[in-house]
Parts: C-alpha cells; structure tokens; sequence
C-alpha cells in the first residue's frame, strides 16, 4: 500500500518514499513518517494521549508502545520515524506492545480519580475509552491517590481538574506551539508535576479553548459548558462560523433547541483542527433578545402583528418609493444575493451598500475590480508557501485570527517572512516576527510604494484589510506595487458577511458575481439568471452608504430596508439616526438591534443556526453550511424579501430557498481577470496627531453579549502612544489621557508603546472606548489629547 | 526585598557568557537566590524579562529543579542523603536525629530561619556513605552524634569546614558560587584518596592498563 504525504507529512517524491511492515502489513510511506501515522493509514488503531498530528512529537504518555524488531525495548510508536524495512509490531500482534499498553495505562489510572460520572469528559474521553480498550478491568492500586484542590481558574474562561491530568503535555505544547503565547506550563516534576500557569499571569490567550478540545482527558473544561450536558444528550452539527472573514469549520452541539457549546471543525485547507474564542466561546447572542413574532408601529408604538400583516405592511410601504437597502455584514451569500436583487428589482433602486463602517470610493473601486466575482484567490494555503506575505492595515490576531495561525506556521518553519503596514505593534505581530513598518494612518501609500525593494523576486502576497478604507490611495498604491512585482492580493474585511456581500452586488455599482451595473451584457446575464426583464434592472446611478443617508436626512430617500446593521458601528451614528427617524424603516433581524427603535415593521428572521446558508470566507471560499436546529421554522432574509417582492408585484425564476438562490448565483460563473482601477494618488501628509486603532477581537461586539467568562478574558483596554508622542503632548505612561475629537472624549490608561509618530492608538470598540459612539471620528481623523491625571 | 540594578547587570553578564541568553537561565536562577534566598516571584519575573520568556516558562524550569526553592530558605541548607546507600548505612537515623533536633520536616525552614532541612538523593558520594550537605558542601562519613554537632557549631556561629576542607560559608554566598562567580576558594580539596582507590584499581586491572 502506498501512502500519499498530506500536509502534516513530510513532502515527498517516489524517491523518497520507504518500505515498512507494520502488523505483517508492509507499507510505503514518506521517509519521516512516524510509525503511528503509518498504522492509522493502514487503519491499525494505537491508543494514545500526547500524539497530536500537529503537535511536536514528545513520546510523554507511552501510551502507544510497540514492539519494534531490533530494538530492546518497546518503543513510543508516535516519535519513532519509519525506517526501511523496519518491522512494528502493535499490540494486535505483539504481547509484548499490548502488556506494555496495559502497564503505562495501570500507572496512568494510579493517580487518575474515579470521577467519570461527574466529569464533562465522560462518554468522549479518550482515557475512558482506552482503559476499556487497552488497559485492566479492574484496579490494583489500594494507595491514596494524589489529591489537588478542585478545578483551579488558568483563564477566566478555562478550568483546570490537577488530578485528572495524565501530563500529556498537548496544552502546553499547543500554547507554545501553535497559538505563541507559551504562558501555559508543566510545572514541579515528578509525582507533583502539574499543568500551571505562572502567579503573575493567567493564559491569556485567544486561542484558550482549544486546548479544552484537545485535552485527551477531563482536566480542563470551559466555564460556559462545564457541567451543562452529557455528549451522548448533544446533537453535533458541521457548522461555520459567524463572527469572522476567517471561515472557520466549527462543530456545534445541541440540545432540544439549544446550543451548548462549540468545537472547532477539522478542516485542513482552512482552520485546520483550530479556533479562537470568540468563535468557540460566543454563542449565546443566538438565544438571547431575539425578537419572535413580526412587529409593525401603531400609534408609535411596535406591536406585535402577523406574518401577511407584517409582509402587507412593509410593502406598502415601500411600494413606488424612492428607497435604499442597508444590508451588513453578518448577511449569508444567498441572502446577500436575495437583497441585491430585492433592490433592483423590487425597489428599482441601485442605493444598496452593505459598508456599515469607514468605508471610501476608492475602495469599491478595489473591490469591484480585484474581489468581486473572483471566486477562491489567495488561500490559507499559499499564505503558507509564500516567501513574504506583506499584511497591510490588518492586524492579523485580532482581526482574523486564523491567519495569524497559518502565517505563524510558516514564521516557525523559517519559510516565510511577515512585513507589516501598521499605525502601532501588537502581540500579533511580535508572535509573527513582523518587520513591522510603523505608519501614521493617511501615510500607508508612501510605505506602501516603498515594499517594491522588498518584494522584487519574492513569492509574496498582500493582505488588506478594511480598516485601509480610510486612507487615501491606500489601495491604488498596494495595486501598483503588486502589478510590479507580481504579488498576489488578499481583502480581508473583519466581518464574515462581507465578502459574500460584495460577491453578491451589495454595492452601487455592482450587480452579483462580480457582474456591474453599467454593462449592458453583465445586466442580461443577471436579468435572466432572475428571470426577470433586464428593463427591471435600474441604470441610474445608486448611492453608497454615506449618501444614502445624507439623502435620507434630506428628504431625498424615503424608504430603507436594513438587516444586520448597528447605527453605532459608524461615526456619523447621529445622522444615521436621522435619516431612519425620516424614513419608513423596514427592518429584518433575529435579535433586537440599535435599529429597531426606528423601524416601522420588523421582521424576525432565523439566527444562523436556524437555516442553512453559505458565507465566503477572506479567501473566497464558499463555507456551506446547513440548519443546526433542523425542525426551526425560522425564515431567511432572502424568504422574507421573495414574500415582500411578491406582495409589490414581483417574481422571480425560482422559489427563493437557500439551494435555489446559490444555483442561480453560481449559474453567474466567476470573473476570470481583474478589471482596471482607478489609481488615485494619496493626498497630502496630515500634520497634527491623528487617531489610530482596531477592534479588539474580544470586545464590545453585539454578537460577543452575554459571555461573561469570555468577555473576562479580553486585553486591557488602553490607549497607546510612543514615548516622544508622550513627551510632545504632556502624557504620562500609566496615567489617564483624555482623547478629544469636536463631538466627544475618551479617557483610558496610557500606554507608552511602539505606536507611529504623531498618533494615539486606541481600541475603537471596547469598554470605555467606543470610538464611532463617543468620538464619533473615523481612524485617521485629527484628535487633541491631554493627561487626565493619576488613575 | 527587590532585585538590584547591581544584580541585573550581573545577570546580564551570565546572559552574555552563552551564544543563545536563555542558555544562561539556570545560572541567573541561582544568582537570583544568591541575593533573595529563594527564586521569589520578583526574581522570576526579572529573569522573564531578561531573557525574553514567559514567566511560565520560567516557573516551570525554576519549580522543575530542586536545587531551585520557592520558598525562602534558611541561612544554612543542610542536605542529608537518604537514598539506598546512605539510608543503609545510617541516614535515616541522621535524618531522624537532626529533623527532630531542628524541629523541622523535609524542605522546611526552622522558626528562626537558619536552617532548611531536606532529604536529598543520591549524591555520588556512596563510598563516604552516609553523606549529608551544608550548603553543598560535603560532610563524609556522618554519624548522629557528627551531624548533630555540625548544627549546633552552625547556631554558635562558628568556622565551619567540609570534611574534605572546603571553608563552609551561607546558603547565599554558595548560590552565588553555582550561578558562575569567582569566590576565590576554587581549587580547594574536593577527593580524597578512597574516592580515587575504584579507579586506581581499574587502571591497574587488565582491562584498564591496555
Ligand atoms: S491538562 Fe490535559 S492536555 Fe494538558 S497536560 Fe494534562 S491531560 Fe494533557
Ligand atoms: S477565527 Fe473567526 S471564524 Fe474562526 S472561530 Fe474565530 S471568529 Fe470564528
Ligand atoms: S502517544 Fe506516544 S508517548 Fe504519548
Ligand atoms: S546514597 Fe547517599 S551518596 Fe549515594
């Protein structure tokens, strides 16, 4: 049998390749291969704890022992390479692997408790599982066992059970390994040897949780979940992530209607068997304020109302108005379809944005000629084979932090060498190694146009993130600079709806697939994908979000259908307030939001466990997935709008559902070259201090509500400068400093740090610091500051 | 008590006797307890920094080793091997006798703080079975009655030496010796001639005079 090397083995060619005979079974494998892989290749089963297949292999349990011939004694079977004709022999043909199997896991349960019944782990435990598999019925041990105080706190979210861990060592060498914060330990030796952290500081990291998964035993659980359900009561799901660009494949268990916890999906091309808290963690907001039944204003007031009574009302109100659709960014490829289509066709309009943050002309540029239709571009995978991967106004950790997984694999292996474009340094980028370019936010270009002498003869890649929207010729400059030296371009927005929604035509200018309003060909193809008469496809030009709502403050647009927006993510929330209080609002959301007060008809629609759906990740990947909750009559957007459309008179060729929708997108094919943008040149520097800043990956997030283990766990909020920063402006490091725009202040603990010169760096939506709420600036916008006195 | 810019710089010096700093931690630990008694959390965090680890990592190799306390330790440390030879031979009666006397269990610390007791292990030192240590200082050849003595010499204050010469000094002052620097006492005796009467008798033997 021949063996094909996958990505956790060495790369191969037949040359490579050498002859090995496990259980009489002679197998080829690449030179490398250990032996248990080898024999969970042949389907031979070794019992294990410490082997992790993306761990370093530390042979610490010898749970898996097994003769091999030649050699003394039995050998761990998850650090020995297969040599040529190396005979192993497993506990299916040696006596002496499996009494070997059974000594070590006599000695593991010496000190293991009898708590199974109690335990979270109990009926998944691989310890459980393999004492019935390879070990003694019963107990010889007539000692005391060793005895800890109970489950201690590693991290506000984490638990740790001392007296049931078997010292595997897979925490720890994930922490170290894989997520970079190595603040998890085995500490003492010997019979006192335990998993700990150090008195000063807790865990803290992102990616806790995962060693909850990956714990072969029941020694560390999550607060969330810990003595919630039983496995054998939950129902598992393949599910996707909601609440970033990063796409991770996640497990949701369920039970009678309610979600327990999440895992983390096993998907090698994206989050491989990895993800980070917010996505594990961050549940709860699809139970909590969800609205029920359809609401419509009376009097004022919102009262409940039926389903035809509600669709009837929100047609009418839309019916020959002059409209707009608001659509953000937690949207599913086929709703985001649905909506683009709803206003076109529906509304007549080309007033759809789905940008509900700092959002500029030059950037639908980009994305309407480098990511619209695109289909799968740059991918985890490239990231990790290139030779330089530029990351520019994107801190990869916080805002998408499966890229910072996969860069920081390639930063270990030495093959990949990480430059950043950013206003201040984080523990991302110190756990990337990052050249780290500093930059006052509005001078990106000016660095940007620098990185040609970087790139020159480098397998590189690009990554953008959203957060570039606000910097002038930002984008035109990254375009420039990778045409001439052939570097690969990735967007990565913060949200996970946004790709699709841009793939979808949530823009002005843009019908689905990349598809543009103004070609006359494109509104054909999309008309009869619809099945519609392309005369029902407007030509006037639409508005963005900013102009939408200047309109609607000036009488100029009537109506606006919004879903999954917050009015409080921008800086002009006022105006947005404003123009839905002008407005007739049509709203579709599953949980009360900021827009409901200013809705006239809501209506609820399901939580993304409640339908199925697609949401396309950074890359470009379709990530489908299908109803957790399978017997929820929930609706979807996209059902919600086909009824309205129906009531105003209009059909379409299909039936709206999830299947139907991704066939006619995908019937759209994919745009096969990027069109050509309009390079803008940036303006002049800013002088003055600017603010900078990014989201905190745990923060004040609508969808983050109700976590409060998860929410303990998130970084100190603090406003950041350099020391000559400090020094210009009278700050003094550890005291407050108050940031003032013209609408508003924030006051925080000040942080001398390695920020840009002339910038103050602060987290824009975390406790005490809502820059859209409380300044009501965007980044890059002039701010005054002054010391706020001793905390 | 804090770690000094004094101490820091000489932590420093031991980081730049390796190619890779880290190298250095385990001198910087027992330079750490040259000057505290003990590796303190302060001296962790110090070390932390200095080197560029977590403070967990840190803690890990500080609690991994023996030689590291994490508790303060008295002005004298005094080691009595109680593994099979030494045992055998009369050491867990010397571990009784002076355990008993100092009032104070493995690896405590006596009220008034001059001595920490702890049964160590092998020592290398069977032929002068039983052994016991004064701050790493070899006492050979101990009984109940010796062993005793050398503690109450120790309370009195008086000069004190190993049995095979070494000048017995402090706790602190030895660490200080382990972490790498120079007390000016290097080439005192450490063997004697029945240390050597194996080796002697190997090399004179067929098979070690080829
Ligand atoms: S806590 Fe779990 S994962 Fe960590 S060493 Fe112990 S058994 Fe292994
Ligand atoms: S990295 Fe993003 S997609 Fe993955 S679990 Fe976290 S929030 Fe969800
Ligand atoms: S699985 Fe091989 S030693 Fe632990
Ligand atoms: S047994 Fe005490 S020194 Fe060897």
């Amino acid at each position: 049998m021949t063996i094909l090397a996958n990505s956790n083995q060495p790369k191969s060619n037949d040359n490579d390749l050498i002859t090995a005979v496990i259980d009489g079974i002679a197998v080829r494998v690449p030179k490398g291969t250990l032996a248990i892989r080898a024999a969970e290749m042949l389907g031979i089963e070794i019992p294990r704890f410490c082997d992790h297949p993306a761990l370093s292999p530390v042979a610490a349990c010898r749970m898996c022992l097994v003769e091999i011939e030649g050699m003394p004694k039995p050998q761990p079977s998850c650090a020995i390479t297969l040599t040529e004709g190396m005979q192993v022999k497993t506990q299916n043909s040696s006596q002496v692997a499996s009494s070997a199997q059974e000594g070590v896991m006599e000695f593991l349960l010496l000190n293991h408790p009898l708590d199974c019944p109690t335990c979270d782990k109990g009926g998944e435990c691989p310890l459980q599982n393999q004492a019935m598999s390879n070990g003694r019925a019963d107990s010889r041990f007539e000692g005391t066992k060793r005895n800890f105080q109970k489950a201690i706190n590693i991290n506000a979210q984490v638990l740790l059970d001392r007296e049931r861990c078997v010292s595997c060592a897979r925490c720890t060498r994930f922490a170290d390994e894989i997520a970079g914060d190595p603040s998890l330990e085995l500490l003492e030796r010997g019979a006192k040897q335990q998993v700990g952290v150090a008195d000063d500081q807790p865990f803290e990291s992102y990616y806790s949780g995962n060693t909850v998964q990956i714990c072969p035993v029941g020694a560390l659980t999550s607060a969330a979940y810990r003595f919630r359900a039983r496995p054998f009561d939950l129902v598992s799901s393949e599910s996707v992530c909601e609440h970033c660009a990063s796409g991770c494949s996640l497990r949701t268990d369920s039970r009678r209607g309610k979600v327990l916890r999440r895992l983390a999906g096993d998907d090698s091309e994206v989050n491989e068997e990895w993800n980070c808290d917010k996505g594990r963690f961050a549940f709860r907001h699809l139970m909590q304020d969800r609205i029920t039944t359809p609401l419509v204003r009376e009097h004022g007031e919102l009262r409940p109302a039926s389903w035809p009574e509600a669709i009837r009302y929100a047609a009418e109100g839309l019916r020959n108005q002059r409209a707009a659709v608001l659509a953000g960014g937690r949207l599913t490829l086929e709703d985001a379809y649905a909506y683009s289509r709803f206003a076109r066709v529906a509304l007549g309009t080309n007033n759809v944005d789905f940008r509900n943050r700092t959002a500029s002309s030059e950037e639908q540029d980009f994305l309407t000629n480098h990511v619209a239709g695109t289909g799968l571009g740059v991918t985890y995978q490239d990231l990790e084979d290139a030779q330089v991967v530029v990351v520019i106004g994107f801190e990869p950790e916080e805002e998408s932090p499966i890229i910072m997984l996969r860069l920081r694999k390639a930063v270990r292996n030495k093959t990949l060498k990480v430059i950043a474009i950013d206003s201040a340094n984080s523990l991302g980028f110190k756990k990337l190694n990052a050249d780290l370019r500093l930059t006052k936010p509005g001078n990106e270009s000016a660095a940007i146009s620098e990185l040609i002498k970087d790139l020159q003869d480098q397998n590189s890649i690009i990554l953008v993130g959203e957060r570039l929207a606000s910097s002038h010729g930002a984008f035109s400059a990254t375009v420039a600079v990778a045409e001439k030296v052939g570097a690969r371009i990735g967007w990565v927005p913060r949200r996970a709806g946004e790709r699709a929604a841009v793939d979808a035509g949530l823009l002005p200018n843009l019908l689905p697939a990349g598809r543009k309003v103004f070609e006359p060909r494109d509104r054909e193809v999309v008309a009869s994908a619809w099945g519609v008469s392309v005369e029902h496809i407007p030509t006037k030009p639409g508005l963005t979000q900013l102009e939408i709502i200047s309109s609607a403050v000036q009488g100029e647009i009537d109506a606006i259908v919004t879903a999954g927006v917050d009015i409080n993510d921008v800086a002009n929330h006022a105006a947005f307030a404003a123009a839905l209080n002008k407005t007739f609002v049509v709203s579709l959301e599953n949980r009360a939001s900021s827009v409901i007060e200013f809705a006239d008809v809501v209506l609820p629609v399901g939580a993304i466990t409640e339908r199925a759906g697609t949401f396309v990740d950074w890359e470009g990947r379709l990530r489908t997935f299908d109803a957790v909750m399978q017997e929820s009559l929930a609706l979807t957007d996209a059902r919600v709008l086909h009824l309205i459309a129906i009531e105003l008179g209009h059909t379409f060729k299909d039936d709206a559902k999830v299947t139907s929708l991704r066939s006619s997108y995908s019937s759209l094919g994919a745009v096969s070259k990027p069109g050509t943008m309009n390079l803008v040149a940036a303006s002049t520097t800013k002088t003055g201090l600017v603010l900078a800043g990014w989201h905190h990956l745990l923060d004040n997030g609508s969808l983050q509500a109700g976590e409060p283990h998860l929410a303990a766990t998130a970084r100190a909020v603090v406003a950041k400068v350099s020391s000559e920063t400090a020094q210009a402006n009278g700050l003094i490091s550890g005291n407050r400093v108050i940031v003032r725009s013209k609408l508003g202040a924030i006051t925080l603990p000040l942080e001398i740090s390695e920020v840009a010169p002339e910038t103050i760096w602060l987290p824009l939506n975390s406790e005490g610091s809502s820059v859209a709420m409380q300044l009501q600036i965007d980044i890059g916008a002039e701010v005054s500051v002054s010391d706020g006195g001793a905390i | 008590m804090t770690i000094s810019e004094q101490t820091k710089i000489e932590l420093r010096e031991l980081m730049s006797r390796y190619p890779q700093s880290r190298s250095a931690l385990l001198p910087m630990l027992h330079l750490v307890q040259s000057v505290e008694g003990y590796v303190s959390q302060e001296g962790i965090e110090v070390c932390a920094v200095e080197v560029g680890l977590s403070t967990a990592e840190v803690s890990a190799v500080a609690s991994f080793y023996t030689m590291f306390k994490r508790y303060p330790v008295g002005k004298h440390h005094i080691g009595v091997c109680t593994n099979s030879m030494c045992a055998l031979l009369g050491g867990d009666n010397i571990w009784r006798t002076l355990s008993k006397e100092l009032d104070a269990g493995h690896d405590e610390t006596t009220a008034d703080s001059m001595f920490t007791l702890e049964r160590i292990e092998c020592q290398a030192a069977c032929t002068h079975a039983p052994v016991m240590t004064v701050n790493w200082e070899f006492m050979d050849d101990m009984t109940e009655q010796k062993a005793a003595q050398v503690v109450s010499d120790l309370r009195a204050g008086k000069d004190l030496q190993a049995t095979r010469g070494a000048k017995v000094r402090t706790f602190k002052d030895v660490q200080r010796t382990i972490a790498g620097f120079d007390d000016g006492l290097v080439d005192e005796p450490s063997i004697d001639a029945s240390m050597l009467a194996g080796l002697n008798e190997f090399k004179n033997s067929t098979k070690g005079g080829k």
